[in-house]
């Protein structure tokens, strides 16, 4: 019985951590209909365009080779480290940690930064709506 | 009985203390309080004391949040004024009671603004014995990472005796 709990209990966290909160679904909707403005022939946002844009390596300002995946490495649900100033990075995946994904203003903040740090220019709605697609869905 | 007598030797030694370092000395730089200051700063970085610089240097770093040392640290204009105020209202030259504050505030001259605290004259003097490889190495990365070898570096104490140096050990200066 207590192992069936247990099970039902991780079941639900699991969807739950998958399932974003009406805010950031608002968010997700805003970036679909900017998409859509942007270009008529979209059908919705793409996991494995995220997951390009993810791993698609740039030179960034300081000349260096650079990617998302140079700090948040390639496991989205293990600590990630700021190479330049030694500083741990909490995992990206909302299943591995709860807070990722939760807060627009915070996810904006992050897609502006991150986008420009790679790829030296904010990313189009479609872009931002493919990446977070790739990051809370990668297993 | 026991709390006490500890509680007044607690009291005799701070005002011993107190009359050793003069009314207005303290030890180190103030520690951060800032909750909204530590969430937006150190989540990429050591949460460097306000009073490690002067206001000019955070006026002029603030400016450019875009190209915050090569990375792109940008904040909304709002967010950017609620952490511009705390540094300023914390900078080195209002924290002169503070050991540190006061030396780094003095060494910085009129008409320079370093946006780095490495940059200041007092730092580099504190840290020009170090060797490079001690710096370079993986566990430090670079002078910006205080808390590698200053182990009490998050509490503003930056003390001699705190130094531990990732495999070097202590730092003795002399």
């Amino acid at each position: 019985m207590k192992k069936i709990l247990l099970f039902s209990l991780i079941a639900v966290s699991f969807i739950q951590a998958k399932e974003l909160n009406p805010q950031m679904r608002g968010f997700m909707n805003d970036l679909n209909i900017e998409a859509k403005k942007e270009n008529p022939n979209i059908q919705g946002f793409d996991y494995a365009r995220g997951e390009l844009i993810f791993t698609t390596k740039k030179i960034g300002k300081k000349d260096n080779i650079i990617s998302c995946v140079t700090c948040h490495t390639n496991d989205l649900s293990k600590n990630g480290l700021n190479e330049r100033t030694n500083k741990v990075i909490e995992p990206l995946s909302p299943s591995a940690n709860p807070k990722r994904f939760t807060d627009v203003k915070e996810v904006k903040k992050w897609l502006r930064r991150n986008f420009r740090d790679v790829y030296n220019r904010e990313g189009t709605a479609l872009e931002q709506g493919d990446v977070i697609t790739y990051i809370i869905n990668k297993k | 009985m026991k709390k006490v007598i500890l509680a007044s030797l607690l009291i005799a030694g701070s005002l011993v203390a107190d009359s050793y370092f003069g009314s207005s000395g303290k030890r180190g730089v103030a520690p951060v309080t800032d909750e909204f200051y530590k969430k937006e700063c150190a989540s990429c970085h050591f949460a460097y004391q306000p009073g490690l610089l002067p206001s000019k240097s955070w006026e002029k770093m603030m400016g450019n949040l875009s190209n915050h040392f090569g990375t792109d640290a940008s904040l909304d204009p709002v967010d950017n004024k609620t952490i511009l105020n705390y540094l300023v209202e914390n900078s080195a030259e209002k924290s002169t009671q503070y050991k540190r504050s006061k030396k780094i505030n003095e060494s910085v001259p009129r008409n320079e603004t370093p946006i780095a605290i490495t940059e200041t004259k007092y730092f580099i003097k504190k840290h020009r014995e170090i060797p490079l490889r001690l710096i370079e190495q993986k566990e430090v990365a670079s002078l910006a990472n205080c808390i590698a070898c200053h182990t009490t570096a998050d509490t503003g104490s930056y003390s001699e005796r705190a130094i531990k140096i990732p495999n070097y050990g202590k730092w003795e200066d002399d």
